[in-house]
């Protein structure tokens, strides 16, 4: 029965992605590997819980950056694709651009645990919420963490936000450009290693808002 | 001298209750400061001392590659050869027709000659997954088959035109951004700079010779949850890092990925077992 409900799943999948994966994919001639015959690999690995099969469904800007090894080894034309596609892909809160909490927002990004679920061990949960932020950067001052993007310790100050700018037209247009870059970081770096956490949902954007409040936020420990 | 102590150490072990040992719950990967000293401590004096408790498990494997009849399992260089299996895998098994990794085969075989269903086979490979501490016979025999490697050069045929097809499949996934936080394998193992994921350090395959040093000294025992971590389960916690759904043990897509990574180690010698925080 489950079986069935995969396979059924699996069809939706294919139909609705093969179409444009064969226009796009320079399946590489000397390779011969269809990209069908990839995605059947791909799908042979993973539990078989359908609850959780939607996270294999690639969207275009996922398909173009898979061509490319690196961000530099990208042509100009898919970089403007990625641009225009993911710039389609920001919403805001409701209220508009406002300031939110930088408290919750520092929960969020202090919380290593979001989206990361497996059905063995570890007590990490599919409702989890949080982006990890510390893995790839360097946040607060003292406070370890990873280099893969860059270093956002005082980054508040480097905006120039003060307690008497903040809500001028130009503070807010800042806090909207470091909104979109967390809601979207695709739409200002086309397929960089940070993870588009607004658009995919892992963040809802009310929680955007408030990182983007910790990030700048003049009483956030970031900027001390 | 060595030697004694660690058949000691199995030994009490043993005694110990392999059970006992085994039922430690499920760990959390954040650790607080004063763990985090205390691993590197122990870490930094088992590498200072050359003690690597890896090997207590090619101990026990020894014993359980014979349990489970494995000495009837053909890694491609004859029924129960183990001596250099590692350093030619993956290859294609014409009995299986399929291209087939080290875990994979031992897998197969344990359908073939130890009468598991496919379903017992995952449980079995999977028993020490999540946990720390835990001492599982199929750890226990990838550890054995894998040592009898030690000192080999990865030469993984490319040139057949199976393997190949994996490989270049395997490649292929190695680039695909996917999955609801963007990730590819590349995004962590890939480029010329060197990046931190917080305080460890990642491996390049852009970088020369650092994919093989990654994969030939797998399996790996780790301190911190102290236990080996194979091959598949290093796959599995790299894959739930990128929130992609739960892997699947011996899968296609494990081959693939071992092709590719093996092929590229082509020439690095086997060592293990390696040791990490
Ligand atoms: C997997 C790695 C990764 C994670 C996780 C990650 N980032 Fe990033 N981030 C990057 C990289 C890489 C860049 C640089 C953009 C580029 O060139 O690709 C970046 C850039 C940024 C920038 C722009 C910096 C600038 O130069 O103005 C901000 C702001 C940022 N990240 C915030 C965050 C926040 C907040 C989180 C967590 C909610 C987060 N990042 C999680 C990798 C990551
Ligand atoms: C989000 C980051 C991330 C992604 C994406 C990722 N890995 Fe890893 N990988 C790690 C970390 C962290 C380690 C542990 C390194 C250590 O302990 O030295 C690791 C270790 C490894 C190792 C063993 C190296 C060693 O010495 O322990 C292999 C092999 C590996 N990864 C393969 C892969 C493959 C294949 C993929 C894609 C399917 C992948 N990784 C995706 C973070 C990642």
């Amino acid at each position: 029965m489950k079986k069935v409900l995969f396979l059924g799943l699996l069809a939706i999948g294919l139909v609705g992605i093969s179409p444009a994966q064969q226009k796009k994919q320079p399946t590489k001639k000397e390779a011969g590997v269809k990209p069908e015959e990839v995605r059947r690999v791909l799908l042979s690995g993973f539990e078989q819980d359908p609850k959780f099969l939607w996270k294999l469904e690639q969207d275009e800007s996922q398909r173009i950056c898979s061509q490319y090894p690196s961000m530099e080894a990208m042509p100009a034309q898919a970089v403007q694709k990625v641009i225009e596609l993911e710039n389609k892909n920001i919403t805001y809160p409701q209220w508009g651009i406002a300031w939110g909490d930088w408290k919750e927002g520092k929960k969020l990004v202090d919380n290593p645990r979001g989206g990361r679920y497996a059905s063995y061990g570890f007590s990490d949960k599919p409702t989890d919420k949080g982006g990890n932020c510390y893995a790839c950067h360097l946040i607060e001052k003292g406070v370890p963490g990873g280099t893969m993007g860059p270093q956002l310790t005082g980054y508040g100050k480097r905006y120039g936000i003060t307690k008497e700018n903040m809500n001028s037209p130009e503070g807010l247009e800042k806090l909207k450009t470091v909104y979109k870059i967390v809601y979207n970081s695709w739409h200002a770096f086309p397929c960089s290693a940070m993870p588009r956490f607004g658009y995919h949902g892992s963040l809802s954007p009310e929680d955007v808002m408030n990182i983007a409040t910790y990030l700048l936020h003049p009483e956030s420990p970031v900027n001390k | 001298m060595r030697k004694i102590l660690l058949t000691s150490a199995v030994f009490g072990l043993a005694c110990a209750g392999f059970l006992g040992y085994q039922t430690v719950k499920a760990q959390d990967q954040e650790l607080s400061p004063e763990e985090e000293i205390r691993l590197v401590q122990e870490f930094n004096r088992m590498m200072a001392e050359g003690i690597n408790p890896g090997e207590i498990w090619a101990e026990m494997g020894k014993e359980a590659f014979k349990k489970y009849n494995l000495d009837k399992c053909d890694f491609g260089l004859g029924p129960g050869k183990i001596e250099g299996a590692l350093a030619q895998l993956p290859r294609y098994f014409p009995d299986a027709k399929r291209v087939m990794d080290l875990e994979t085969r031992i897998g197969w075989c344990l359908q073939q000659y130890a009468g598991m269903t496919p379903e017992q086979v995952k449980k079995f490979a999977k028993q020490c997954w999540g946990k720390s501490q835990c001492m599982g016979e199929y750890d226990a025999i990838v550890m054995y088959v894998s040592m009898a490697s030690n000192g080999q050069k990865i030469n993984v045929n490319l040139k057949d035109p199976q393997v190949r097809r994996m490989y270049e499949i395997g490649k292929q996934i190695y680039y695909a951004r996917l999955g609801p936080w963007d990730f590819n394998c590349a995004t962590c193992h890939a480029g010329q700079k060197e990046a931190r994921i917080r305080a460890t350090k990642l491996w390049s395959a852009d970088r020369p010779g650092e994919a093989g040093q990654a994969v030939s000294i797998f399996p790996k025992y780790l301190v911190r949850w102290s236990q080996p971590v194979t091959m598949h389960y290093r796959y599995a916690e790299c894959i739930r890092q990128m929130r992609w759904p739960t892997f699947e043990p011996h899968s296609d897509l494990a081959v693939a990925l071992s092709a590719f990574l093996y092929g590229t180690a082509n020439g690095t010698e086997i060592k293990v077992p390696g040791i990490g925080r």
